[in-house]
């Protein structure tokens, strides 16, 4: 192994391994102190920042390679994490064009959000615990973005996926948001189908799903079957009509984990995914098409919803969706350079914003002293041109969020549930009454202690 | 093997079978230092299987690993369990059926196979020691043992030998015998249309000794050892209805569990959903599908055995009418065993850093090969369980705290030990699954464990 691979293997594997170290001495009762774990993720990611830096001069003194063919720069093979036969599961990280850019993304504004969490989350309750899953966040993100093949992207995929999950419901006290928590989590996993069922296709019908060899020319329906299956992929993770119900929901966890999932990394995971593929997306018009649609359609629904909005952080997260539904287009077009170039601005602006969002009352005095009086008004509103009663309707739309999750309440959850209400039926022909327990000290049993 | 080897072999063997029955004999009669008894005699089986692993030739370890898998869990369990529960007819009941699983894995003869079998069941067919409310577990245990012992002595009454190596291939009694045999799957494992009995025996039996029949996997074990191997070319090719109706199974429990508060109920089908995968991995007929199923037989054991101890231990702390019908923040008292249980539950459902995400990414291969519209049902099945085994984890360790009380234990020292165990054996097995995976995926190369499996892997097949 050389120093550049060295270098990568090091920055995607450091969080992971600080995760792994403190949650196992948690486990045998240490408690660290806040300000222990804030150097820790100080030390971290500052490391994880310089070496990447390094690699970056390394590769830009030196690589050919690395400007100018689209051939990965750095590879690094771990070999078969496990392996049957010939079916590989290949453990293979690497940098190119594409995923440097996630990866200084990555590290840099998780230690930004690291040092910013310090004093926000000052004296918090779970305090350690948001520590411990921005730390397996960072992992999971760097390994899907440094990953060498669809199958070890899957792998950071879920590990984003279910601490972004464990963020929404950090303030576990309240139910709002552990429902919230499972609400997303239930969208992640439907979606996340899509990838599972598209990697067995890419495996099935391209012999492989490793980035470094490049994607073989497919034949028929192969490649639109596998570009709409990752497309459902990505629109889960990205938020993309018709899952965008989920976004605002995810906003119960607290202001620093929103800012970096939602603001910057987890909700540009899906653009990177079909960037990843776009090999695989430029051999069919029609699901090239199907990315721009979802992209249109998510713009579109994002700046009408974002202005029906309430609060803050959910106005924020439907500029971020309008934003990547722009991408989404870009992507779709076949502008592989411009969308990189637009989500690292986007998810930098963007995080700035969301810090700043519980300060945006102080900011507000703040500007009023300094001109002495009103802000300016911004100029008339695009919707103010349309007849009154389109306005109307189009308020409601926007307050209710285009429908979405009422769509999908009554049109896929309660069906499966009533689904689900019929199968108990029929399982309890024949069966037992309800438990009844021994003891209830926990659970207050109505039947004894006469209703609640 | 040379001869004084095959002789340690069967010594070893012997010693792994008897000591456990000897164990629950004495505690049955003495009825003291039930925990004691059992935890000795269960670390006995524990070493002796533990060299019949090491001395197993290459690729004919399956059983082998069953064996010491099944002695490490049982060992865990008589630690693990809470005092109240921890009386001298509970130990018997789990030795007894420690000893009939190591005979029904080493079993060589459909005979002894048949003694296990009914032997195994013993403790839930009589009333006050494990028998469940209800009619259902008795009568599905009854009916596969009645399948499987009809089925056997057909094969006898044919005329056949009664040893598995001799009747490898040899598709004995013909269709009868084939359905009889589907038929004490169907029963024992649960399977649709007979899958209710599982919850049954889960909500109304004791909750550890449950898991522990349910994960002796008689059914995949009968499937495994007896009905592959004895029938590669299936009269009216009715091996692939077993498979189908696994997948149903597993899609039918998934959906069912989306609207079960009952947090046993909910575990047992979640257990049902994700075993029955097994099954289809096992038909599928690919080196991938054959190698997952066998690689989720011992995660799926695992998880759910961690998965029903914990639930017993919050039982225990705070109430046996918990349900997941509302939030009980129970994670503000007990911490660690939230996270035991977040870990053990998505290990089930195919968490990334666990064993059980191997076994699924071969699983999801290996049955879409076969099957490609059935195989689809897998990972859907799969989604919605995580999203149950969630909305458990939520329901139970989040929300508002309790102030009913002041201050309750979390997991004790002992409790903790055997959890984190559990807890390593997945998250290690994740993190390093080629040294399990290859073992597994050896035995299937080899075609010594279900020769019906051909050694050529699925997505050759495919290509060509």
């Amino acid at each position: 192994m050389n120093l550049s691979q060295a270098i990568l293997a090091f920055v995607v594997l450091a969080p992971g391994v600080v995760f792994g170290v403190l949650a196992f001495l948690w486990l045998l009762g240490w408690v660290p102190g806040e300000r222990i774990v804030s150097r820790i993720t100080g030390a971290t990611f500052s490391a994880c920042v310089l070496a990447l830096a390094a690699l970056l001069w390394k590769l830009g003194a030196g690589g050919e390679n690395f400007a100018g063919s689209g051939s990965p720069a750095v590879v690094v093979k771990f070999g078969n994490w496990f392996a049957v036969h010939d079916y590989h599961f290949p453990l293979v990280l690497m940098v190119d064009r594409l995923s440097l850019p996630f990866l200084a993304m990555t590290v840099m504004l998780s230690g930004l959000i690291g040092q910013f969490s310090a004093t926000y989350l000052h004296r918090e309750r779970g305090f350690f615990r948001f520590f411990l899953l921005l730390h397996l966040f960072s992992f999971g993100s760097l390994l899907a973005f440094a990953a060498g093949s669809l199958d070890l992207l899957a792998a950071g995929w879920e590990i984003v996926g279910i601490t972004s999950v464990l963020l929404i419901a950090f303030f576990q006290l309240r139910t709002a948001p552990v429902e919230n928590g499972l609400r997303v989590f239930a969208v992640y996993r439907a979606c996340d189908i899509g990838l599972l069922v598209g990697i067995f296709a890419m495996h099935h019908w391209a012999g492989t799903a490793a980035f470094d060899s490049g994607f073989p020319t497919l034949t028929g329906a192969e490649p639109v079957t596998i570009c709409l299956l990752l497309l459902l992929a990505a629109s889960g993770k990205a938020a993309q009509v018709p899952f965008s119900g989920w976004l605002p929901r995810a906003m119960e966890g607290p202001t620093p984990s929103s800012a970096i999932f939602y603001g910057a990394i987890s909700i540009h995971a899906g653009a990177y995914l079909l960037l990843r593929v776009q090999p695989v997306l430029a051999q069919s018009a029609l699901a090239s098409s199907l990315v721009v649609l979802t992209g249109v359609v998510t713009a579109i629904h994002g700046a009408i919803a974002g202005r029906a909005s309430a609060d803050a952080k959910t106005s924020l997260a439907y500029a971020s969706l309008t934003q990547v539904g722009v991408v989404f287009v870009e992507i779709g077009i076949g502008w592989t350079s411009i969308a990189v170039a637009h989500i690292l601005g986007h998810a930098t602006v963007r995080t700035m914003q969301f810090l700043r969002a519980p300060s945006m009352l102080h900011d507000d005095h703040q500007m009023r002293s300094a001109i002495g009086g009103e802000m300016p008004h911004t100029g008339p509103r695009l919707e103010s041109m349309l007849p009154e009663g389109v306005q109307l309707w189009l308020y409601r739309w926007a307050f209710d969020r285009g429908h979405l999750d009422t769509i999908l309440d009554r049109f896929v959850i309660h069906p499966l549930l009533e689904v689900s209400r019929v199968f108990a039926k029929l399982d309890h022909i024949g069966s037992l009454p309800a438990r009844r327990g021994k003891v209830a000290i926990l659970v207050p049993d109505p039947a004894r202690q006469g209703g609640d | 093997m040379s001869p004084p080897v095959e002789i340690a072999g069967v010594l070893l063997r012997g010693v792994a079978i008897a000591v456990p029955w000897f164990a629950a004999f004495l505690v049955a009669v003495y009825r003291r230092q039930a925990r004691a008894a059992g935890f000795l005699a269960a670390l006995v089986a524990v070493a002796a299987c533990a060299l019949l692993l090491v001395a197993a030739p290459a690729g004919e370890s399956l059983y082998q690993a069953l064996m010491l898998l099944y002695s490490c869990l049982t060992l865990g369990a008589t630690l693990v369990l809470p005092r109240r529960d921890c009386s001298p007819g509970t130990v018997a009941g789990i030795l007894l059926m420690l000893g009939a699983t190591l005979l029904a894995y080493s079993a060589e003869n459909l005979l002894v196979l048949l003694a296990a079998w009914i032997v195994s069941t013993i403790p839930f067919l009589i009333p006050r020691w494990f028998q469940p409310r209800g009619w259902r577990p008795a009568a599905a245990l009854l009916l596969s043992a009645a399948a499987f012992a009809l089925a056997t002595a057909l094969i006898a009454a044919g005329g056949h030998a009664l040893t598995i190596d001799d009747l490898r291939g040899k598709s004995p009694g013909g269709m009868a015998v084939f359905v009889l045999l589907i038929t004490a799957v169907i029963f024992r494992k649960g399977i649709l249309p007979a899958h209710a009995w599982v919850a049954d025996a889960a909500e109304g039996g004791p909750a550890v000794p449950t898991a522990l029949l349910l994960n002796g996997h008689f059914g995949a074990l009968l499937a495994a050892k007896l009905i592959v191997p004895l029938f590669p070319v299936t009269p009216g090719n009715l091996v692939p209805v077993l498979s189908n109706l696994a997948m149903a199974t597993a899609l039918y429990v998934a959906i069912r569990a989306l609207t079960e508060n009952s947090p046993r109920r909910l575990l047992a089908f979640l257990a049902l959903s994700q075993s029955a995968a097994i099954l289809a991995g096992l038909e599928s007929g690919t080196a991938e599908g054959v190698t997952g199923a066998l690689v989720h037989w011992f995660v799926v054991t695992v998880s759910t055995v961690g998965l029903f101890a914990i639930l017993r231990l919050l039982e225990v702390r705070f109430g046996e009418n918990l349900t997941a019908g509302k939030h009980l923040g129970l994670a503000e008292h007990a911490p660690r065993l939230a996270v035991f249980f977040a870990v053990f539950g998505l290990a089930l459902v195919g968490l990334p850093g666990t064993l059980s995400f191997c076994s699924e990414d071969l699983l999801i291969h290996g049955t879409l090969l076969s099957h490609r519209f059935v195989g689809l049902l897998l990972p859907i099945a799969t989604a919605m369980n995580a999203v149950s085994v969630f909305r458990l984890f939520t329901r139970l360790f989040l929300g508002k705290r309790r102030t009913g009380f002041t201050a309750m234990a979390d997991a004790l020292p002992r409790e903790r030990w055997v959890l984190a165990a559990g807890v390593l054996f997945v998250v290690l097995g994740g993190l390093f699954p080629n040294v399990f995976v290859a073992q597994r995926s050896a035995e299937v190369a080899a075609a010594r464990v279900i020769p019906g499996v051909s050694p050529v892997s699925g997505s050759d097949r495919c290509r060509r």
